[in-house]
């Protein structure tokens, strides 16, 4: 790194503008004084080892995640980074990969900031502008970070605040700061994380609010954009933190509804025939879209996996009734999906989004409205009981203790004839089950016919020949083939019949 | 496509089948619908914008389920609602005493909601009054004596609609600025609403 600083920066005194490998062609400072071409191929090679660097890098914080873990629990992620630096040489050429990932952050965080600061600055055009090339220049070495979701968002946003001009340094700083404060503040309860970062939202706003005199609509953009940084930022530490019990109910709740596999869509009064194609393939897609808000980090993205799954809910309910659903449909229908999908970390999630939303989305907006759906779904699966589902107390707990399934009970008389029957279960999965069955069973009755057909032909094909040799054979037999022994007489060889020859014919023979 | 921001949230309560989502329909799109139709995937949420005097508010209207089965959770429906709307079928003596029970918790729970007390399905009553089951009057009473306004409406004709809406807007407007804190200055921002989704689906 250290190096390259200082090529840099002898490139830029000298103005050498041709190219560091000497091949003639103008250099550039952005491709560190190389030309297009050279800088490519360097830049492959560098990138090569890049990645297998980090491949390196990756699996040694694994096992060094998996040792510190093994030793203690809770060891947070710096200190053993801090611990294993010193085993490496730092400022080496060859360095091992975990310091030069150190040194990459440190440098990187600086970096980002001069560049933004003096891309803002209109005083020096000319600075930002090489410092800007430098700040988008793909290095390989530059634009690593902690993971890559977390490196993308920081480009994203600077990208987003340069188009701000001067405020958007401002809120930079600010936002960078608060990350700073925030990390150094582990020790605090969720609430008062949450009072953090709500009280951020709120004085950013206020200032936004000021500086765009009143125009809300910038002032959403602008919150969204820092929601999705901060929050993108802060996620390791603030999702499902130790501090709270979320954990346990996270589990608990997955429990809950891995006990409650019977219940079926009847109990619920779902307005929803899965056995319309349409229907089970939105169906599908809305539990695809909850277990997906899992995967998301931003609140605001994890609302609007929820708000999907509830649009896949509103027309699968559609397509049944033929009709729009009211809330009174779509609330079971949610309490089946979510039942059916058995979200990860479903209570992590929901605290997790109260937590660090930006609190207007969910009061009011629609997002606001389908996760209070969503609690509301939630809440009704924990305290289910017999009568929400309209079953007497003894059914339902037969059916919680496993000793009976509603399932077996409905489609009892279908159940044993499924097998050879006509598809007639009620449940579509069974149904679709029975479907394919039946297509494989005709299609191998299709394959045994064409085998038949192939064996015959095959012995077809063996026999002919023989058939035609035994014909060849008869008919040799038949007619048997006479050699004529031919006399071969050479004209006036033997005149032995010439005397029997009318005189004018008699061959006269000369002499001569 | 426009960015929209709802200013204040509320909540259609009310004993299923009482005619909730009617009577939202009836409201955004100017439509009572019999029978199967197709093109709307459901009114559960709508933002509408509302000329009150100079100023355009728009109300976020939530249906909620009205099953007794659900009862548990409306608490978490209406909370941080400025203005509830408690259904009631005027066909319907049962559908009041749910309406009672509603009044009751939003009394407990949600001091800054106002209540609109709308008995519903006015039309059935004026062609056959032999099916009123609500006295307009005992209705007027209870409305009087929890500070709520009462309206009959309805959705199939359309009657009275528009003005309970109305009504809830500029009371809104009105009661604003009274509760108009820093923190409400707040809550109002990063609101970011499309209610095109909505005309869209509607209209084609």
């Amino acid at each position: 790194m250290s190096q390259r600083t200082e090529r840099r920066g002898i490139h830029v005194d000298q103005s050498d503008l041709l190219c560091k490998k000497g091949c003639g062609y103008y250099g550039n400072a952005a491709w560190q004084g190389l030309c297009s071409k050279c800088w490519r191929e360097e830049y492959q090679r560098v990138r090569q080892k890049q990645i297998q660097d980090d491949w390196a890098l990756a699996e040694k914080l694994q096992r060094e995640e998996e040792a510190a873990y093994a030793s203690s629990h809770g060891v947070q992620t710096q200190s053993h980074s801090q611990a294993s630096t010193p085993q490496q040489q730092p400022g080496h050429a060859s360095l091992g990969p975990f310091s030069k990932f150190e040194e990459k952050k440190t440098n990187e965080k600086t970096r980002k900031v001069t560049t933004v600061k003096k891309f803002f600055s209109p005083s020096s055009r000319t600075a930002s502008k090489k410092e800007a090339q430098e700040g988008r220049t793909p290095s390989p070495s530059i634009s690593r970070h902690a993971s890559f979701e977390s490196d993308q968002v920081s480009k994203d946003f600077v990208d987003f605040l340069k188009n701000l001009q001067k405020p958007g340094r401002d809120i930079h700083k600010q936002c960078r700061a608060f990350i700073v404060t925030m990390s150094g503040k582990k020790e605090l309860s969720a609430e008062e994380l949450s009072e953090c970062v709500q009280d951020f939202y709120q004085n950013m706003a206020d200032r936004l609010m000021s500086h765009f005199k009143g125009s809300s609509e910038s002032v959403e953009q602008v919150m969204d954009q820092v929601e999705k940084y901060i929050m993108t930022r802060l996620y390791k530490s603030v999702f499902c933190p130790e501090t709270t019990d979320d954990e346990k109910k996270d589990l608990a709740t997955q429990n809950r509804i891995r006990a409650l596999h019977w219940v079926t869509i009847q109990m619920l009064c779902v307005s929803m025939d899965e056995e319309i194609p349409e229907v089970s393939e939105n169906v599908v897609k809305a539990i695809t879209d909850v277990i997906e808000m899992d995967s998301k980090r931003v609140p605001r993205d994890k609302l609007a996996c929820i708000t999907r799954c509830s649009k896949h809910i509103f027309s699968a309910i559609r397509i049944t009734k033929n009709e729009p659903a009211s809330a009174d449909d779509f609330l079971p229908a949610l309490i089946y999906i979510v039942l059916k999908a058995n979200p990860p970390r479903i209570q992590s999630n929901i605290q997790y989004i109260t937590r660090f939303c930006n609190p207007s989305r969910l009061m009011t907006g629609e997002d606001g409205y389908y996760f209070t759906n969503l609690c509301c779904a939630v809440a009704f699966i924990e305290k289910l009981d017999a009568q929400s589902l309209n079953l007497s107390t003894e059914e339902f707990e037969r059916y919680m203790s496993g000793q009976a399934s509603p399932r077996y009970s409905s489609s009892e008389g279908d159940w044993p004839s499924s097998g050879s029957g006509p598809a007639t279960a009620t449940n579509p999965v069974l149904a679709q089950l029975n479907h394919n069955l039946e297509l494989l069973s005709g299609l191998s009755d299709r394959q045994e016919t064409l085998m038949e057909a192939a064996q015959s032909l095959q012995a077809d094909l063996l026999s002919w020949p023989e058939t035609v040799q035994r014909e060849v054979h008869n008919i040799l037999e038949k007619y048997p083939l006479e050699i004529v022994p031919c006399t071969v007489s050479a004209i006036d060889a033997n005149n032995m019949d010439n005397e029997n020859l009318p005189p004018p014919l008699t061959p006269q023979v000369f002499a001569g | 496509m426009s960015a929209m921001r709802v200013d204040a949230k509320v909540v259609m309560l009310g004993k299923e089948s009482v005619g909730k989502t009617s009577l939202v329909e009836r409201y955004v799109h100017h439509r009572f619908l019999v029978g199967p139709y197709q093109n709307t995937i459901g009114a559960a949420f709508v933002a509408k914008p509302i000329q009150v005097g100079e100023k355009v508010i728009t109300l976020g209207i939530w249906d909620t389920a009205g099953s007794e089965r659900y009862e548990a959770m409306s608490r978490i429906y209406y909370r941080g609602a400025r203005a509830a709307i408690v259904c009631y079928d005027l066909t319907d003596s049962s559908s009041f005493q749910r309406a009672r029970f509603w009044v009751k918790e939003l009394q407990n729970c949600e001091e800054h909601c106002k209540i609109y007390l709308c008995g519903t399905k006015n039309d059935l009553v004026e062609g056959d009054r032999s099916l009123r089951q609500i006295d307009y009057h005992d209705a007027q009473d209870f409305a009087e004596e929890i500070g709520a306004q009462h309206f009959e409406t309805s959705s199939k004709t359309g009657n009275n609609v528009d003005e309970l809406f109305q009504k809830v807007a500029e009371d809104y407007n009105s009661t604003a600025f009274q509760y108009m804190t820093a923190e409400e200055t707040g809550v109002d921002l990063g609101q970011k609403k499309d209610s095109y989704f909505y005309s869209c689906c509607h209209n084609n």
